[in-house]
């Protein structure tokens, strides 16, 4: 079962990654870094069944309590963007802290 | 055999969501594709007895995260000029996959060809509240204290990106 688990991971890993690279729209980007954390998790929790060990469950607990801080960090990013440019093109922040 | 087939039905509706939720083109539409995949991945964690991650897994993503970014996209009354115009998105999306899909090829097949299964049977009560809540607070104290100040800091991160207007 580990195997089909980690390919299963891998597999949506990958479909992450092409999200993260090539959509434009922040908070499809957003989701798609928390599916990466989401077969991270995936794989630890198969690790942990195939090893009898609650170790790697509490890995992917705190993997979990990360992801969880920064929704509220990206959540108040995206409020605060869409009040000052009014759009959710990420090729319009390019502003990098400078006042234009 | 009935777990693989039980597998094989929540990983194709999981890869499935997944791809409909990169490729959407409104927000709501993925986000409630992501409902659908957080949802076969607790049921994933919850075929190999990882019955208090199971609970961790829909009470925090699928309750907590997703209700939050479904409430954001709510709150900002995003309409169809706002989002950005990707004309080619479709072709983006099949050129970065094609970027993509060696390397996750490589990977694959290294676990196919690699014996890394070692199928130790689990003790009773592998998984449940108590076993994950002895280890958490005997070998990973250290980790949840950072974890504690982590979200400290990200409350206070929060705050103050969201008064910095006024």
């Amino acid at each position: 079962m580990l195997q089909e688990y980690m390919i299963l991971s891998i597999i949506l890993f990958c479909i992450g990654v092409v999200g993260l690279i090539s959509r434009r729209n922040i908070i499809v980007i957003y989701m798609s870094i928390e599916l990466l954390l989401n077969a991270v998790n995936l794989s630890l929790v198969a690790i942990s069944a195939d090893m009898a060990d609650a170790s790697a469950q509490v890995m992917s607990i705190i993997i979990i309590a990360i992801a969880a801080s920064e929704a509220a960090l990206f959540m108040s990013l995206f409020v605060v963007l869409f009040k000052k440019k009014s759009s959710l093109d990420a090729n319009i922040f390019d502003m990098l802290g400078s006042k234009r | 055999m009935q777990n693989e087939i039980i597998f094989a039905i929540l990983a194709l509706l999981t890869i499935v969501s997944s791809i409909v939720m990169i490729s959407a083109h409104r927000p709501i539409d993925s986000a409630l594709a992501f409902i659908v995949a957080l949802i076969c991945i607790a049921a994933l964690f919850g075929l190999v007895n990882a019955t208090f991650m199971f609970v961790v897994q829909i009470i925090i993503y699928a309750g907590a995260i997703l209700s939050l970014i479904l409430f954001i996209i709510m709150f900002l009354n995003i309409k169809d000029e706002n989002l950005p115009d990707e004309k080619n998105k479709n072709w983006w999306l099949l050129g970065t996959s094609f970027i993509v899909a060696p390397f996750g090829l490589i990977l694959i097949d290294l676990i196919i060809r690699s014996d890394i299964t070692i199928n130790r049977v689990p003790a009773e009560g592998f998984g449940n509240i108590k076993d994950v809540g002895l280890t958490l607070f005997s070998k990973w104290v250290l980790p949840f204290e950072l974890v504690s100040i982590l979200l400290l800091v990200a409350l206070v991160g929060a705050v103050t990106l969201a008064k910095r207007e006024s």
